[in-house]
């Protein structure tokens, strides 16, 4: 890439881009908020505390995203752990710990299975996903026969309702930014980071450099299903309870983090960074947006259209770029430059 | 009849590739015109033209003397024009007479009339002679079946100008049989005809006259009758690459063998046997589907081979993937950069370091330093043109991308053995061309064995020391370079 100075350089960014829109939703809800409420504290308190289990969700949604994958059945198996965890620390007795790393152990097979399902019988991760999703969602209600099931455990609950700091730092967030730092590191710095946006960016040129896209993929999908097992425990620990509908709503509010920050929908690129910001955007929206009454069907129509704008905000500018190359690789793939020997295999 | 299709000036420019250049002639009603040629000399470029997939840049098509200007196949549809493609296009899920009168069901108001389609289409298979149900899904049908499917699907249409693209490649010989008749149907009824096909006694059989093309040009038309064999492969070889060949550096000390194949099956290759020694370089000749790529594959531990062994570095050994080939010091460059090749969307440093990741490592983290070196360093050996190490690769010329390749496998920090260059030079200028004969040799001087497959015949015979022809799944023959000819390789690839 040519050389340009610092600030010229980072205003094409997709960054500057994502900080401009944070910037525009910042002043446009400072305004329209009654009283101010937006900018006050404890607003900004409530929306970054409401981001702590979505995080998680960004973070598991995004690495597979970047290898090309896609989980949908991330919200109900985080779900499920949240039961699992209830059930044995409620109904059983088992302390909290084992129940924690036992419940971990359930939604664990779950990812297992998808990867198995795509990797082994290479069913359509998109549908795969959505029936183990319905799977897991279906399991948990039967096993919290719909009802609610209350957590009476300090230790656990503290995790997603206590601060530190004079109440202004909850652990639950230092925990979010603990993993999105981890995580950073390992997509940008690490050979195996590395090897998830080779991989999604062309798995049949990975494997015959001799990088493995189906240890890769059984990774991730282990490593989505853990990740919203633990959004689904800290959500538990947050209500205090695990209820019946939980966190199976979000699997899409963590894809949409991630895509609004740059992780593109074909894999291969984005990072760590620019889903956090996304994440930072999304929740700004969703939370001035109810602050100024706007009725939550309407406030629904309103994060979509967001997503939209998101999504074609990324092909007019990054991937104009991008699709012209694209455009040339076609036809160049089209010339007669030689023969094609045999049959394309993957 | 005085039907007529007449192509006058075809030219089209391809980035990097001159893929037609001034091309006429004539097709007459009543005739089969064959095309004939070399992998890369246009007949595919042309036929896209002819159907109007593809705009040319100069040039024009008229038909009976009517000047056509097709903007889309539907256009050609319309003017009367039916290519048939090797990759077939039907709907495997619909019925045989579904995909044959697609874009035409029999019916009224959007309702289709199932019976007068079966009916119909049983008319149109029993013209053919073969036994195939109508309401057969088209997936369900042996390959070969479907090709005549493709083939009664033009037929149907009744257009004035049909083409052929290598029609016979999946075809047994009683379905030939039948697709003969039919062609010398459509002549007898003053159709246009247009044949392309590398089987010379193909075009014997069925061509009244055959155009001959080269390098996107019309090296010149025979009439059938008064042609032979000898005289068209000399016209669709001849071809002079100056000194390119003369000057370049060879390796003349070969070490023991590094490389034997024993009597190797997979599913696409059938008792190939050949060693190649430290230092040589190995070519690999033959038509497209000749199976080199396949045989590249096997070794290289991509396809699952059945039988037979490989004995690389004095010992036996079968690879499960191709990470186990790397490590013991094999690299591949595939006949598709773009697909196969490289990741298009991440940096010159990204690609290369691929397959030595792990040597890049320092604890946890990967070393940035080393990684930035790595490529900085096959960047100045191979003088590939960036701005840097960061640059896409999608941003690359053709011949930088496979520089970038070649880099990947030579860099400090891999010690390969073994080099399968599949089609190297495919698609890349010919300066840059010259060049990647020179590092070829270079490699063999440093005691790497090189198998070198490339369907260019004259760099084959020219760079290489010694050539393997293969031809369906086998090796048909092999010849020093001193003795190698384009004739003589095209013969055995020819084969029958």
């Amino acid at each position: 890439m040519e050389k340009k100075s610092g600030f010229r350089a980072f205003t094409g960014t997709k960054t500057f881009t994502l900080l401009l829109l944070l910037a525009f939703i910042v002043a446009i809800f400072a305004i329209l908020t009654p009283g101010g409420g937006f900018l006050k504290p404890r607003n900004i308190k409530n929306m970054i505390n409401g981001m702590s289990v979505n995080s998680i969700l960004t973070i598991g949604a995004g690495c597979l995203l970047v290898s090309g994958q896609i989980d949908l059945s991330v919200g109900a198996v985080g779900t499920l752990s949240g039961v699992v965890f209830a059930l044995l620390f409620t109904g059983y007795g088992v302390p909290v710990i084992p129940a924690v790393i036992i419940s971990l152990a359930v939604v664990a097979v779950f990812g297992f299975i998808n990867a198995l399902l795509i990797n082994r019988f290479h069913t359509q991760g998109f549908i795969t996903t959505m029936a183990t999703g319905l799977l897991a969602q279906g399991l948990g209600y039967i096993l919290d026969g719909g009802k609610a099931i209350a957590i009476k455990s300090d230790a656990f609950n503290a995790v997603g309702t206590k601060s530190i700091f004079g109440g202004y730092l909850p652990i639950s967030v230092i925990i979010a930014f603990a993993f999105f730092a981890v995580y950073g590191l390992l997509m940008g710095r690490t050979k195996f980071g590395r090897s998830i946006y080779l991989v999604g960016g062309n798995p049949t040129a990975s494997y015959l450099s001799g990088i493995d896209p189906k240890r890769i993929s059984y990774t991730l999908f282990l490593n989505s299903a853990i990740l919203g097992g633990l959004a689904g425990l800290m959500y538990a620990s947050r209500m205090k309870s695990a209820t019946q509908s939980g966190i199976t709503n979000s699997s899409f509010a963590g894809m949409t983090a991630a895509i609004l920050g740059g992780i593109s929908f074909g894999g291969g690129a984005g990072g760590m960074g620019g889903a956090l910001l996304g994440l930072i955007i999304l929740s700004a929206f969703n939370n001035g947006i109810s602050g100024i009454g706007i009725p939550p069907y309407w406030q629904q129509v309103a994060s979509g259209a967001l997503l939209l704008v998101a999504l074609s905000f990324d092909y007019l500018s990054l991937r104009r770029k991008e699709l012209a190359l694209r455009r040339d690789a076609a036809r160049i793939h089209a010339a007669p430059g030689g023969a094609t020997d045999g049959n394309p295999k993957a | 009849m005085d039907g007529h299709i007449e192509f006058t000036g075809i030219g089209k420019l391809f980035p990097g590739v001159q893929a037609l250049a001034d091309v006429s002639f004539r097709a007459e009603s009543g005739q089969a015109l064959a095309l004939l040629g070399e992998n890369g000399a246009g007949k595919s470029t042309l036929l896209k033209i002819l159907s109007g997939d593809v705009r040319p840049d100069s040039g024009a098509i008229s038909i009976d003397g009517r000047p056509q200007n097709f903007q889309s196949p539907l256009d050609a549809l319309r003017a009367g024009v039916s290519v048939i493609y090797q990759e077939r296009q039907l709907v495997p899920t619909g019925s045989v007479a579904e995909n044959i009168f697609a874009g035409d069901l029999p019916g009224r108001f959007g309702i289709v009339d199932y019976g007068a389609l079966r009916a119909r289409t049983a008319e149109i298979v029993g013209k053919f002679g073969l036994n195939i149900d109508p309401d057969e899904p088209v997936g369900r049908l042996p390959i070969a079946r479907q090709q005549m499917v493709e083939i009664m699907k033009a037929y149907r249409r009744d257009s004035a100008v049909i083409a052929f693209d290598e029609p016979t490649a999946s075809l047994t010989d009683s379905e030939i049989a039948v697709l003969f008749r039919i062609i010398r149907e459509m002549k007898a009824n003053g159709k246009i005809i247009i044949y392309v096909s590398h089987r010379l006694s193909e075009i014997f059989q069925i061509s009244d006259r055959i155009a001959v093309l080269k390098d996107g040009r019309l090296v010149t038309t025979f009439e059938t009758s008064a042609s032979n064999e000898d005289e068209l492969i000399r016209a669709m070889v001849g071809r002079d690459l100056g000194d390119t060949y003369a000057n370049l550096s060879r390796n003349d000390k070969f070490g023991d063998t590094l490389l034997e194949a024993r009597e190797l099956e997979t599913e696409y290759i059938r008792k190939v046997s050949f060693a190649l020694r430290r230092g040589e370089v190995l070519g690999f000749a033959g038509l497209v589907g000749a199976g080199r790529t396949e045989l590249a594959r096997a070794i290289f531990g991509a396809d699952r081979v059945l039988s037979g062994s490989v004995i690389f570095n004095g010992e036996e050994v079968s690879f499960k993937s191709p990470k186990d080939a790397i490590a013991a010091g094999i690299a591949l460059c595939p006949e598709d950069r773009k697909e196969q090749g490289l990741v298009l969307f991440r940096s010159i440093r990204d690609n290369i370091a691929m397959p030595v990741l792990q040597k890049l490592k320092r604890l946890l983290f990967l070393d940035r330093r080393a990684d930035q070196k790595l490529a900085e360093s096959a960047i100045e050996r191979y003088g590939i043109r960036t701005t840097g190490a960061d640059k896409l690769v999608a941003e690359l010329s053709g011949g930088n991308q496979q520089k970038v390749i070649l880099g990947r496998w030579t860099s400090e920090k891999i010690e390969t053995k073994l080099l399968i260059l599949d089609e190297p030079t495919k698609g890349i200028d010919v300066g840059t061309k010259a060049e990647v004969y020179q590092i070829i040799c270079d490699f063999a001087k440093q005691g790497i064995g090189v198998i070198f497959i490339s369907s260019e015949l004259t760099e084959v015979i020219n760079v290489a020391d010694r050539i393997l022809v293969m031809k369906g799944g086998r090796i048909t023959g092999e010849l020093a370079r001193a003795e190698a000819t384009e004739e003589n390789v095209l013969a055995l690839a020819m084969s029958e």
